[in-house]
């Protein structure tokens, strides 16, 4: 056993559990588990060290509610995956046991060790990591966590669908909503179409029925033209400062003229612009709103084709399925040939794929300078949706289908797949990279465009189409949003989508406590699965309103009023506005000045510890005493039996 | 290169073969055949949905080989009827042979 330490004073009962998970391989493949609790249990204060399989599953979780039961153990540390992961599941098992969720330590053994690292390093590395987690978990007081009111209000940023959803899910509740929409209409992408895939319903009767329930909610507060300008603030008391006036330049000069053309007025639903609830502001203003919770639904944009890219520009008969769309909507005649812009359209071609499932190394890149290498999952069906649609109102027009794969991956969608392959609908499949070129048609037929690929269906031969139309099946992309994302601190994925916490687990949550997603700002959804998720953020948001308070981790700094001779160092370096502050206090019968903290502002983010003289500050769960007996153990070779070999 | 001709399958109605749309080109006919030769005879299917008629004239001689066993028709999944497509072309060939 090695000898006990002098410097530090740990609570005499402190008892250490350590628990190490094999990830059901994730971990025990690379890392020698068993060493690592032999390793364990000769680290002062460790008084059990267990490994499992799955460590976060009920019966282990119950083993470890046993050991805190029993009193074997007040302190415990899971050394398993990240933290960010499974340390809550871990406190609340504690709390379970009727034991403080704050004498916990998590080591990470599977992204710091196991997939990092191989061989004898990894066990080394792994034991170095679990002594050090136990020698801070030795030291570990109970913690309360900070309890804050509520602000009994959720904002909703986005009027599409998943806005609109999410507010009105809200509202249901009892809870007030404010909606803010940056343009002057609500029902976002989806107002810019016609019929939805896979079933049929109509854009309007989505969008009116939505937009019809949220603007005579008494509930509901609706800004158009309004956009969030500032933010601060934290889960339960977020503030954020809206600013509302006539949107700059003329991007939405287009609706605007279909609008004033169909002759409806406020609140009614109109094709290819949605419903505008009220007039566009002629003045600047600005208010603030307070929110307890914030949903975001800021939705995407269809993929922007660059000039050239599949002829399109450089060709008028080239369009994208948005656009087609809406000259669908417009199409003159009711013969059996498509007649679009005044042209007979004998042969389409539809291409999919288009901006989405690029591949490094072989696909240009975007004008950001960024690949989209994701599937936008809605193409397909609306593609084929449009097919069919088009063979079945238009017999004589023939369409020919150029895939890279076909994606009809959810109920109702594959049946769309088969009826266009009943309905003539000719398909070519085409390799990524290989992509079909469309040139001007040098042949004799009539028909303006040629469509070259090499065919994969016909054993690779190039085969060439002349066709009246070429459609790009647009993917999804997020929209710009990076002034809200650099206000909200929120996570951004490589696809440039809003990232949730865990994509299983708690899907529309992010980092940011208080913040939700909803709908098309976080991955491409139909307009089922924006529901859901706007529903599920809706409920979620609810869930921190209706409890009226939040609590929050008490990872905070504290002042040590017996160190502390109010050099106010601290106050200069704190970060977060109004955290830390110098107060008089009686101390010893004297006034003296003193530094304060406010802990539901504090970021618990250690700059003050850093510039204390007296070290007279520290942050909750993380003293300098704690990392200094962290440091001792991953230094320390004692409790390694023998040094790995290799 | 082959231009596509989405009218040649309508052409071909008059020698018997209208199930070659129907095809969706999953090749169960070609790993069923007792021939186990090239594609065929989804390679055939393939030059009527797309037209090729020049294709369908150069490789006309694969069509005799065919035993009529009748396998590909059983197993085709959508009904598009290999065998009786099989014997269309044949009429259709022999009609076109050695025509200016």
């Amino acid at each position: 056993m090695a000898k006990k330490k002098k410097k530090t004073e740990p609570a005499p009962e402190a008892k250490v559990g350590v628990y190490v998970c094999h990830c059901g391989g994730n971990i025990s493949d690379a890392v020698e588990v068993d060493q690592v609790c032999q390793h364990a249990r000769r680290v002062p204060g460790v008084v059990v060290a267990r490994d499992n399989m799955f460590l976060c599953s009920d019966p282990c979780q119950e083993m470890i509610i046993e050991d805190l039961k029993s009193g074997l153990v007040d302190r415990v540390v899971v050394a398993s995956c990240s933290p960010s992961l499974h340390e809550a599941t871990f406190r609340r098992a504690l709390a379970r046991a009727g034991a403080n969720p704050y004498v916990y330590e998590h080591a990470n053994l599977r992204e710091q060790v196991s997939w990092v690292h191989h061989g004898a390093a990894a066990t080394e590395k792994a034991s170095r990591l679990v002594a050090a987690a136990a020698a801070k978990a030795r030291l570990l007081r109970p913690l309360e966590s900070i309890r804050v009111e509520v602000q009994r209000q959720a904002v909703v940023i986005g009027g599409g669908v998943a806005g609109l959803k999410a507010a009105l899910e809200l509202g249901e509740r009892g809870l007030a909503v404010v909606l803010v929409e940056k343009s002057p209409f609500l029902g976002g992408q989806v107002a810019q179409l016609q019929r939805l895939a896979p079933f049929g319903e109509t854009a309007a009767e989505v969008i009116s029925e939505l937009t019809g329930a949220v603007l005579k909610h008494p509930a509901i507060t609706v800004h158009t033209c309004a956009e969030v300008e500032d933010f601060a603030g934290y889960i339960g008391n977020f503030k954020i400062k809206v600013v509302r006036q006539s949107p700059a330049g003329a991007v939405y000069a287009d609706r605007l003229a279909r609008l004033s053309r169909s002759g409806r007025g406020l609140g009614e639903y109109v094709p290819f612009v949605g419903v505008m609830p009220a007039a566009i502001p002629e003045g600047r203003e600005e208010f603030d709103l307070e929110a307890g919770a914030i949903v975001l639904a800021t939705g995407f944009r269809p993929y922007q084709p660059r000039a050239g890219e599949y002829g399109y520009r450089d060709f008028p008969e080239v369009v994208t399925l948005p656009e087609l769309i809406r000259q669908l909507a417009a199409a003159e005649g009711a013969g059996d040939t498509l007649v679009l812009n005044g042209r007979l359209i004998r042969q389409a071609a539809l291409i999919h794929c288009v901006g989405s499932r690029q591949i490094p190394g072989v696909h240009a890149e975007n004008e950001g300078g960024y690949l989209n290498e994701y599937c936008s999952r809605t193409c397909c069906s609306a593609t084929l949706y449009a097919a069919n649609q088009i063979r079945e109102q238009y017999p004589k027009t023939r369409i020919f289908d150029f895939y890279r794969d076909i994606r009809t991956y959810g109920r109702g969608q594959e049946e769309l797949y088969t009826e266009a392959a009943r309905n003539g609908t000719l398909f070519f499949r085409f390799e990524a990279g290989e992509e079909p070129q469309v040139s001007r048609n040098p042949h004799r037929t009539s028909n303006p465009l040629l469509v070259k690929v090499r065919d994969v269906l016909t054993f690779g031969e190039e085969l060439e189409v002349p066709v009246d139309l070429v459609v790009l099946a647009v993917g999804q992309e997020p929209n710009d949003i990076a002034h809200l994302v650099e206000n909200l601190k929120i996570p951004v994925g490589a696809d440039r989508f809003l990232q949730e916490v865990h994509p299983k687990l708690r899907p529309v949550e992010v980092s940011v406590a208080g913040i939700l997603l909803a709908g098309t700002c976080q991955a491409p959804f139909d307009v089922g699965e924006t529901c859901a998720a706007a529903g599920a953020a809706a409920v979620k948001a609810a869930a921190i309103l209706t409890r009226g308070y939040v609590e929050l981790d008490p990872f905070v700094a504290e002042v040590d009023l017996s160190r502390c001779v109010g050099t106010g160092a601290c106050v200069e370096a704190c970060l977060a506005e109004g955290a830390l502050a110098l107060v008089n206090l009686e101390v010893e019968g004297q006034m003296v000045r003193r530094a304060q903290v406010n802990p539901a502002l504090c970021l618990g983010c250690g700059a003050c510890v850093a510039v204390c003289p007296e070290n007279a500050i520290n942050v909750q769960g993380w003293t300098l005493k704690q990392y200094e007996a962290m440091v001792d153990m991953i230094v320390s070779d004692e409790y390694l039996e023998e040094r790995a070999e290799g | 290169m082959a231009l596509v001709n989405p009218n040649f399958a309508a052409e071909l109605e008059a020698f018997g073969v209208d199930t070659a749309l129907e095809c969706f080109n999953c090749g169960t006919c070609a790993a069923i055949c007792p021939l186990l030769y090239e594609h065929f005879p989804r390679k055939l299917i393939r030059y009527v949905q797309v037209g090729a008629e020049k294709k369908i004239m150069e490789n006309a001689q694969d069509l005799w080989r065919c035993l009529h066993c009748g396998l590909c028709t059983r197993t085709c999944p959508r009904q598009a009827n290999p065998g009786e497509l099989i014997l269309g072309l044949r009429r259709y060939v022999v009609a076109r042979w050695r025509r200016p």
